[in-house]
């Protein structure tokens, strides 16, 4: 089963390969404008070893790392306080709701205001742009609690921080890694739009230069690149993460 | 001066926006060691009362006294076991059962020590690395039992805890309880809307009234151990029971 669903995928993606060649081969529009599939493979390799590439993506990974981490502190900590405090739900929560309907580039000219053109500029827009995220989760984990949980972790002697570690964020953590996963998600759109937009390292500075150097193939290589970065960590971490909790809770 | 003493306990629900009188002055004397068991009609508020004396809620009226002393807040001295148990599904049978113990501070070799004899008084001791989703309802009420037992409690309030069992997995559980109850002598609150369970179990069993509940009656069982719930001996204390469950008037 799991050998035929992969081979179905590798064929699949092979097949674009070739239907991309064809359409390259037919010479339909010029090769500045739809380059091959091997001047892309070209370009990637020349990341690779002039180290330009991982350079890019070491430089948006820690990026993306610090701004998710500081998200997945900050908004489980108000999603907690706006489950467990109505006052607060009544008001921060109405807030919360209004901007995370803002697109976190829309945060990029306040960061350059703010922090000038530097990394932090564009770790407060990846901050920002997946804490909510985690904080509505954290805040729907909290609310769904069975309250017998709380209440038999109270009546054998459980409160304050002691309740919070030992009781509301592992029964909520179901909820909270789905919170974890869109942040991230939001958190790598992020990063790459707002190093488009600073235009300072990262894989979305490397885009944007290709935009400049009219290098059609760099752009469709560093698409390419944040693309698999995202099946990379989407497969590799979250959805294991997902699996164990979802497991050992028993909720499948 | 009884173990635990509730003194005219009065509790008002909201119910389509008017205040429901559910709890109309309970009183009810608990003696240290003493198995008492509750049943009422449903909907009677004998779950409410039991969190009352858990002190997981306020009642509007009257007071609760553990010892002659006035309560009002939970604590572990009054443990309850949960309807459907409660226990954490990201622990083990063992990090359920020490759950109170490791809140209360206590270092992990005498947790253990103590977990090892309530799980094996519960018979769990083949599951202490399971988790809850691996586990009957049955074994999951034992690990209720055992996390509670733990806690050393004065008092052990129990909440139809057999309610959702098999019939064959309740008859067992019911020798065992009062085999516990025995070997710990605590003391035992245990509500139940089951008859022949009430009569099984309790050394006293105390009928409430339909709503405003009240203490309508108490029941002596004096009837020797252990019990077995198929003993046609209980069928006249049975009898009683019902009798007065029935005689509730209109509500």
């Amino acid at each position: 089963m799991r050998a035929s669903l992969f081979g179905k995928k590798i064929i699949f993606y092979i097949a674009i390969i070739i239907v991309w060649q064809a359409i390259d081969s037919a010479d339909i529009w010029p090769d500045n404008i739809f380059p091959s599939p091997i001047e892309v493979g070209e370009d990637l390799i020349y990341g690779i070893s002039d180290g330009s590439l991982f350079y890019g993506i070491g430089t948006s990974m820690w990026r993306l790392i610090v701004g998710l981490a500081i998200a997945i502190c900050g908004g489980m900590v108000l999603g907690i306080f706006m489950a467990r405090v109505e006052t607060v739900n009544q008001t921060i929560g109405s807030l919360v709701l209004g901007l995370q309907s803002i697109p976190s580039v829309a945060w990029v000219p306040l960061a350059i205001l703010w922090f000038g053109l530097t990394d932090s500029g564009i770790i407060f827009v990846t901050a920002i742009g997946a804490i909510f995220a985690v904080t509505i989760n954290a805040y729907t984990g909290v609310k769904n609690i069975d309250p017998s949980y709380i209440e038999a972790a109270r009546n054998m002697g459980a409160k304050g921080s002691q309740l919070i570690m030992t009781v509301l964020i592992p029964a909520a953590f179901p909820y909270m890694i789905t919170g974890f996963k869109q942040g991230w998600a939001f958190a790598w759109r992020g990063v790459i739009g707002a190093e488009l937009l600073f235009s300072f390292l990262g894989l979305g500075f490397l885009l944007n230069v290709g935009r400049q150097l009219n290098d059609v193939s760099q752009v469709i290589a560093m698409m390419l690149v944040i693309m698999g970065i995202g099946i990379l960590i989407d497969g590799f971490v979250f959805k294991r993460l997902e699996d164990k909790v979802m497991s050992r809770w028993g909720l499948r | 001066m009884g173990k635990i003493e509730a003194k005219n306990i009065e509790k008002f629900f909201q119910h389509d926006g008017k205040p429901l009188k559910a709890l109309g002055g309970v009183n009810l004397t608990v003696n240290d060691g003493e198995f008492v068991c509750i049943v009422g009609p449903s909907g009677c508020g004998k779950s409410t009362f039991l969190r009352i004396l858990a002190g997981l809620e306020k009642p509007d009226g009257g007071e609760i006294m553990l010892d002659g002393k006035k309560l009002d807040d939970t604590g572990p001295e009054r443990i309850m076991v949960f309807q459907e148990g409660a226990l954490f599904p990201w622990l083990t049978v063992r990090d359920n059962v020490e759950y109170g113990l490791k809140i209360a501070g206590i270092p992990e070799k005498e947790r253990n020590e103590i977990s090892n004899r309530y799980l094996d008084m519960m018979q769990l001791t083949q599951f202490t690395n399971s988790y809850t989703y691996q586990l009957s309802t049955g074994m999951k009420q034992r690990v209720a039992i055992a996390r509670a037992l733990v806690m050393d409690p004065d008092v052990l309030l129990m909440d139809e805890p057999f309610a959702a069992l098999d019939s064959q997995t309740r008859d067992l559980l019911l020798v065992e309880m009062q085999l516990i109850w025995k070997k710990t002598q605590k003391t035992i609150i245990f509500v139940t809307h089951n008859v022949p369970e009430a009569a099984v179990l309790g050394s006293r069993v105390a009928v409430f009234s339909a709503r405003p509940s009240i203490v309508k009656k108490i029941i002596d069982v004096d009837y020797k151990r252990p019990r077995v719930a198929e003993d046609e001996n209980l069928g006249s204390y049975e009898k009683e029971i019902l009798s007065s469950l029935r005689h509730q008037g209109p509500k």
